[in-house]
């Protein structure tokens, strides 16, 4: 305990990383095993497997469209919902509050259901009929409540600085907009960084859901497969494979974001 | 009396637009509002179900033997790190099937899907809560901790007497929050077909192409009983408050 504390933090860091691996690292190195385990023994099944790898491949990169252009979406809709939430004047601010409030306490699901179910399925654009595909209305079901979450942290972001600083800038003879653009907003970056991340795995696995919209992403896939196989062992396969995937995916990004919390909690 | 009121309604909401017809059929009106029921029943047996999972893990993760603290950490990860429906899948595709296979027959198995949907939620949201009690338990200041012990409490005692206790202080606004998220949660169900209010409500609208009119239905519905755990939460929080400790 003692011998700890006179340890500055970085060395420590150094001297521990081969004694105490991190726990990425160990997870990956027992997923692997695992897959070396069922190749020795299930060889077949694997085969089977790999077989269906482009399909499932396929409906993975689905996942990542979605949710990168879900969270595209809802980062450029959140800014400016959060920006109107800080507004002084009563009913600009409202009609931000209760789009958050709505969006932010709906079930995902139910917001799935209702983009794809309400929304036409083309819309006329110029006299053009451009088709409007469930995987994109399941974007915008992810986008509406990513952008509440989004006004949040930002509205909490700017909130945080205090405002003593915008005082002092003024008294530097900065505007209100150039104390926004060169003080405060740097340092809300690096504020709503962690939280923002955070809601990207969030919204990464909330995609599953427009498996039940019928998207063909992962999880559909993996059904497809092994309603096709129906075989014990391909089911049990397949499904852990989709869990671990997901896992591979979104466990780097949450520990990244509790470095990143760590590393900015003092600034 | 209630025909009545039904009729009233279902005529006020025509004129604005609204087809609320679905409410004068009892083939449609009783399944709908027993979906409501079990919407409440899963919301209920998965609140307990995932605080007495949480509790668990939390009092393992706070354990000094590593083989406890390890397994517990590496269980939260995973159920924190992978899509609620995955593992509902993972659970009723491949668990329940093998449980079919090794009790002969899917007619002999006492698990029905509502049972597995509790599980996962309880499983899952149990996660968050032991994460939230465990940077609970990490708020007890040393110097308690020291004076119990000091006092011959055992390791269990301490856990069950003093750390826990003051934890729940501590982390109640986050285990208030995890289960709101678990509440809005309970629509997942609607993926392995248990008859809760999101499921009974597609019921309808495939039939009725009336989506927009059960969707403001299903948001109210949704926002009181997410109000009404944050408001429990917050009189929770106001009759367990003990003056200095905590925010």
């Amino acid at each position: 305990m003692a011998i700890d504390n006179v340890i500055p933090a970085s060395c420590s860091a150094r001297i521990r990383w081969w004694a105490a691996p991190s726990p990425i690292l160990l997870w990956f190195l027992a997923l692997g095993a695992a897959w070396l385990l069922l190749y020795v023994f299930y060889a077949e099944t694997i085969t089977i497997l790999i077989n269906w790898l482009p399909l499932l491949g396929r409906g993975l990169l689905m996942n990542v469209l979605i949710s990168v252009l879900a969270m595209a979406i809802g980062t450029v809709l959140g800014l400016v919902v959060g920006a109107l939430e800080l507004s002084p004047l009563g009913w600009v601010q409202s009609p931000a509050r209760g789009y958050v409030q709505i969006f932010r306490n709906a079930p995902l699901l139910v917001l799935i259901f209702f983009t794809t179910y309400v929304f036409p399925f083309e819309v006329k654009i110029a006299g053009q009929y451009l088709p409007f595909p469930d995987w994109f209305k399941a974007t915008i079901g992810l986008a509406l409540p990513a952008s509440a979450h989004i006004a949040e942290i930002f509205r909490g972001a700017v909130q945080s600085i205090p405002t003593p600083q915008w005082e002092a800038s003024s008294s530097l003879a900065f505007t209100r907009s150039q104390t926004l653009r060169w003080i405060i907003l740097p340092q809300c970056v690096k504020r709503a960084l962690p939280p923002w991340m955070n809601l990207y795995a969030m919204i990464t696995m909330s995609t599953t859901l427009a498996s039940l919209v019928g998207v063909t992403e992962l999880l559909e896939a993996a059904k497809n497969a092994s309603n096709t196989v129906n075989r014990t062992d391909f089911t049990i396969l397949v499904y852990l494979s989709v869990l671990s995937l997901f896992f591979v995916y979104c466990y780097p990004i949450t520990r990244l974001t509790r470095r990143l919390e760590k590393r900015f909690a003092y600034h | 009396m209630l025909e009545k009121f039904l009729h009233g309604f279902v005529a006020a909401a025509k004129i604005i637009g609204l087809n609320y017809s679905f409410l004068l059929s009892d083939y449609e009106r009783i399944p709908w509002l027993s979906g409501i029921g079990i919407t409440i029943l899963l919301a209920l047996c998965s609140i307990l179900g995932s605080l007495l999972v949480g509790v668990v893990l939390a009092a393992l993760l706070a354990s000094r033997q590593a083989w406890l603290r390890g397994p517990a950490r590496g269980l939260i990860e995973l159920l924190r790190n992978t899509p609620t429906l995955v593992q509902l899948y993972c659970a009723f595709f491949v668990l329940n099937m093998l449980l079919n296979q090794v009790l002969g027959g899917a007619e002999h198995n006492p698990l029905t899907p509502f049972h597995w949907v509790v599980l996962v939620l309880s499983l899952h949201y149990g996660a968050y809560h032991a994460e939230a009690l465990r940077a609970g338990i990490e708020a007890v200041p040393a110097t308690t901790r020291e004076a119990a012990l000091s006092l011959g409490f055992s390791r269990v005692e301490l856990l069950r007497h003093v750390e826990l206790p003051l934890a729940l202080r501590f982390s109640l606004p986050a285990l208030t929050s995890n289960l709101i998220n678990l509440v809005k949660s309970t629509a997942l169900g609607a993926a392995i077909a248990v008859g809760e209010l999101t499921y009974a409500s597609l019921m309808i609208w495939v039939q009725r192409d009336n989506v927009l009119e059960l969707m403001i239905f299903i948001f109210l519905i949704y926002a009181v009983l997410t109000y009404v755990v944050a408001r429990l939460g917050r009189a929770l929080e106001n009759y367990l408050r003990m003056p200095g400790y905590g925010h």
